[in-house]
């Protein structure tokens, strides 16, 4: 291999850590746009991850993923969300239910609950256990977020990290799926984010406010 | 000639350390659109401390005029810590990391009398916030170091420093860069800069670390001021040994020295860019968030802990 | 080539019906394309029983199953159609609510259900499974009030993240694919899953993780209890034509869905797993949607819950197992979805002439509103579980197929359910039924398509629970057929 090669195998294998630390500072954050950075460095770190894949296994689809990676996960979705924020002209916070403190320790323990997950599996399967742990660290956070985050637009980014945690399931265990699906399944989530934003519109619009926990009309 | 290199690397942090601070307050300046002073400046403002008169409040006691004094030789005896040129240092000795963090904290304990000395009620409300930064800032502090120095299986700073020269660059370290962003955050919080503490500030109700020193004239502010600027460059030499060692001279050969200090001053200033454009774009902390900031710092150097045992 | 026309008739259709200025237009444009679809759906069903499997290129495949799905969602969908033109007259102008909008954002939803049904590769069905959602959210929230907010966000936010769990077992399938060794470029197809099944009992574990997130995952979007707390909230707050469709077509969608899933984990690693898992899940909705049903105080919300119970009722019956509960359970959506039609319709119905779906608010519809109070009480006879109506014969095939079974606990909690919903029916529908109405006499301002519509389905109703056409029965031996 040649010497991008063996660095790239190197950089791979090492780079779980800043989606560690990108989960971790995401769960301290205190304002919405400081999570939708973090997203949107999240997203640029997988792209070099599935980049590194690409020059290992010299596979042209898996170029074609990155740059999908990078323009709409990266570079559109951030872009659209911040558009979203400027224009409800909400106040900017991140309504948690837990402290900044009491948030970060709660995603240090989920990344630890996600390594003592993937201990069975990853050797069975072969794969570098920090990335799969990541992975699953990222749909544990994700699903945090949503839960104690109590603005409409939290729930989205958590549900975007969700996802992430997903496609980097997908990409560590399988190196990626086919191409078409690939498209399809990043399609959806713009498609998702769209909608999303406009149901955030229509509920400031009805209800004056953005605190999903507020609305508890329907019940039972 | 290690003697001679050890302590050619403690006079290089204790002299140069103004100059670290006038390079910081330069960059600022530049980044808000100013010119700003020449980056000797603070060298000048000791020279003109030195010539002055020490006042001395009449209640105060012999605390008062000893806390510098201590504050100033305790940073000095901890610049003898840190490797600078070559991975040793002038007292490297096994376990010095838990050594060095309570010698700083011996010299905060003593302006923290001496501030208490003074009597003015400035003094006590500053001693008091102090105490509360440090307290939560001691425990991240510890535990970063800790994580590093089992991942080294060393105890002593320049062991740490020497394996972390034979490791690659390109297979990062979790512990380390959990470690890293603890003590980042914790070294905003001992040298007492923004979002923690801000060293400009003239409200006496923003202040904590400047609150302390309310009541110092004359040659006592001079060692005061300097020993302040000893630590940030301490802090900051530790920082740039401990995660970015690669350059280091291994031998004495003068072409290697002269690489490994030009390669540290590069570093530095680099750390100290980074300071600068941190201090430029986030606000001071209110005083009830600064917990919540360490607490982030705690579970950071936590998780490194941990991580040593996953990670191996 | 027919496969193609079936699934893009409805996509070009939301296009022309956007581009229509004039309400009439659009109703007429609505109207022939879904007649149009409907065509060709038949005609597609026809040629699969003639021929047994289409395939169109790589990515579109039809065999029993599909035609049979196909066939519940043309005969719906066209229903639907028509009982829209004359409900949703009154729209009022607006983003997104408008006459046109309303038919293209339904066309949409068409596109995306048929593309489900014709995916010959499991990751295209997830795709669309999920473009269902982001297109019938819309519709969920088409009146802009509180209550239809409320519920498309929560709609969209809950059935998104189960699905996204739907996604990752997937992804566990297509590892456990590749990694016994089928290609890499056809892992995800599901004919060559089938085939390459007995390949895969080596991954055993895999294959029953992968399950269980799969049917988690499409398990929200069919509304199993504990997944399904968007379903009521949904089914209630949208347009009574829109709820109709949701509860009768898209939870259908779902449920087929996990079938082909199914289906690939029975053949390789036999049904024990993959069906305990579904009679769990299938126990559980009936339980709890029988109970809740008591205390539910508006009348789209009852009905949603009703769903919940039936599509439990659905999943026991593939649960079970064996040639009776599949065929069964199949007989059982399209029953159900015929019911529900009926009911949502009725509501539809009811909302326009007193205005309200507060169920105590309703009182003496025999004398008021007599058509559309016989309806209610058929459509509430019919999901009960009684002759001579249609779901009675399904549910009671379902019975018999787990006595057989020796699934006696589960029998056992599916009688007590349907008598729990008989007693919560009876208690709700006779308070609205019977006594003294409060505006006597309502002048009442129906049109003939709505009329016609809950008609339609009346009959069907009446002669499902008499005679199973021949017709149905071929497409049912088909469509089981596919999954044993």
């Amino acid at each position: 291999m040649g010497l991008f090669e063996t660095e790239a195998a190197k950089a791979l294998a090492s780079s779980a850590v800043f989606l560690f630390i990108t989960v971790l500072l995401m769960a301290a954050a205190k304002r919405i746009s400081t999570c939708i950075m973090m997203f949107s460095a999240q997203s640029a770190v997988m792209a070099m991850q599935v980049l590194a894949i690409a020059r290992m296994r010299h596979s042209r689809e898996a170029y074609a993923i990155v740059a999908l990676v990078l323009i709409v996960k990266a570079a559109a979705i951030p872009y659209a969300l911040f558009r979203i924020v400027d224009a409800l002209k909400a106040p900017r916070d991140v309504s948690s239910s837990t402290t900044s403190a009491q948030s970060i320790f709660i995603a240090a323990g989920l990344i630890l609950l996600s390594f003592f997950a993937v201990k069975p599996y990853a050797g069975a399967l072969g794969v570098d256990e920090a990335m799969l742990a990541a992975a699953v660290a990222l749909i544990l956070t994700g699903g945090f977020l949503m839960v104690s985050r109590k603005k409409a637009l939290m729930q989205v980014v958590g549900l975007l990290v969700l996802d992430n945690g997903i496609f980097l399931a997908a990409l560590t265990t399988t190196f990626g799926m086919p191409l078409v699906i690939e498209i399809g399944v990043v399609f959806d989530l713009l498609m998702g984010v769209f909608l999303m934003g406009l149901f955030a519109f229509r509920i400031r619009d009805t209800f004056e406010h953005l605190d999903v926990s507020k609305l508890r009309r329907l019940r039972g | 000639m290690t003697i001679a290199i050890n302590v050619v690397q403690v006079l290089m942090l204790v002299l140069m350390a103004p100059l670290v601070r006038g390079v910081i307050a330069r960059i600022k300046a530049r980044i808000q659109n100013r010119r700003g002073a020449s980056v000797l400046r603070p060298y000048s403002d000791l020279a003109k401390l030195f010539h002055k008169e020490d006042l001395v409040p009449p209640s105060a006691s012999f605390v008062f005029r000893l806390a510098p004094v201590v504050m100033f030789a305790v940073t000095v005896v901890a610049a003898a810590f840190i490797p600078v040129l070559r991975s040793s240092a002038l007292l490297g000795i096994r376990g010095d990391f838990f050594i060095l963090v309570y010698v700083l904290a011996l010299g905060r304990f003593f302006l923290l009398l001496g501030a208490m000395d003074g009597g003015s009620s400035f003094g006590g409300m500053g001693a008091s916030r102090e105490v509360l930064v440090s307290t939560l800032a001691e425990t991240p502090l510890l535990l970063a170091l800790m994580s590093l120095a089992m991942v080294a299986h060393t105890a002593s700073i320049e062991k740490m420093v020497l394996w972390t020269t034979g490791q690659d660059f390109f297979e990062l370290s979790a512990v380390h860069a959990l470690a890293f962003a603890a003590m980042a955050l914790v070294a905003i919080a001992e040298t007492g800069r923004i979002p923690v503490d801000n060293p400009t500030t003239h409200l006496e109700l923003t202040m904590i670390h400047e609150a302390m020193v309310l009541e110092y004239s004359g040659p006592s502010l001079a060692l005061i001021e300097w020993a302040g600027a000893i630590k940030l460059t301490v802090i900051m030499a530790l920082l740039v040994g401990l995660f970015l060692p690669w350059g280091m001279a291994a031998t004495f050969s003068l072409p290697a020295v002269a690489i490994a200090l030009v390669l540290w001053l590069v570093k530095l200033g680099g750390m100290a860019l980074a300071l600068a454009l941190v201090e430029s774009s986030v606000a001071k902390l209110r005083m009830y968030l600064v917990p919540d900031f360490l607490g982030v710092a705690s579970a950071l150097a936590i998780l490194a802990v941990v991580f040593t045992a996953l990670m191996r | 080539m027919i496969l193609v026309f079936v699934l893009l008739i409805p996509l070009a259709a939301a296009f022309l019906v956007l581009s229509c200025r004039r309400p009439s237009t659009v109703v007429r444009a609505a109207l022939t394309a879904g007649a149009l679809e409907l065509i060709f759906i038949g005609g597609a069903a026809w040629s699969i029983h003639a021929k047994g499997v289409l395939q169109a290129g790589r990515y579109l495949r039809a065999d029993g199953l599909t035609s049979f799905f196909l066939i519940n969602l043309g005969l719906i969908s066209a229903l639907v159609l028509v009982y829209s033109a004359g409900y949703m007259r009154h729209v009022p102008e607006g983003r997104f609510s408008s006459l046109r909008w309303f038919y293209g954002l339904v066309f949409l939803f068409l596109f995306t259900m048929v593309a489900v049904y014709l995916s010959a590769n499991l990751g295209m069905m997830w795709i669309f499974v999920e473009a269902t959602t982001l297109a019938s959210a819309l519709l969920v929230g088409f009146y802009n009030t509180e209550g239809s907010v409320e519920a498309g966000w929560k709609y969209l936010i809950v059935c998104t993240v189960g699905i996204a769990f739907a996604l990752f077992g997937t992804i566990v399938f297509y590892l456990a694919a590749v990694k016994s060794g089928v290609n890499p470029e056809s892992a995800l197809d599901w004919s060559s899953l089938m085939s390459a099944a007995p390949g895969l009992a080596g991954r055993r574990e895999l294959l029953k993780l992968a399950f269980v997130f799969v049917a988690i995952g499409y398990g929200t979007k069919i509304g199993f209890v504990p997944m399904h707390s968007w379903l009521p909230d949904a089914h209630a707050e949208a347009p009574s034509p829109i709820s109709a469709m949701l509860s009768a077509v898209l939870l259908n969608c779902a449920m087929y869905a996990l079938l082909r899933f199914d289906a690939i984990t029975s053949h390789a690693i036999g049904a024990w797993f993959s069906h305990t898992l579904l009679l769990i899940f299938g126990g559980l909705s009936v339980a709890v949607a029988s109970l809740l049903m008591i205390v539910q105080r508006d009348l789209k919300r009852l009905l949603a819950y009703s769903s919940i119970e039936h599509l439990g009722i659905v999943a026991i019956g593939i649960g079970v197992g064996g040639a009776l509960g599949v065929y069964g359970a199949l007989l059982h959506t399209f029953n159900h979805s015929i019911a529900k039609t009926l009911l949502f319709f009725t509501a539809g119905n009811i909302r326009e002439n007193l205005g309200t779906l507060r169920m105590e608010r309703i009182h003496g519809m025999t004398r008021s509103l007599p058509w559309t109070g016989g309806s209610l009480l058929l459509g509430a006879l019919a999901l009960a579980g009684l002759p001579p109506f249609g779901l009675f014969v399904s549910e009671f095939m379902i019975f018999m197929a787990a006595f057989s079974a020796a699934h006696y606990f589960v029998a056992f909690l599916m009688l007590v359910a349907i008598s729990v919903v008989f007693g919560a029916l009876l208690y709700h529908f006779q308070r609205m039924l019977t006594g003294e109405p409060e505006k006597p006499s309502v002048q009442t301002k129906l049109q003939a398509f709505e009329f016609a519509t809950i008609g339609i389905c009346a009959v069907c109703l009446l002669v499902l629970g008499l005679h199973i056409p021949a017709t149905l029965a071929a497409l049912l031996r088909g469509a089981a057929a596919v999954i044993q």
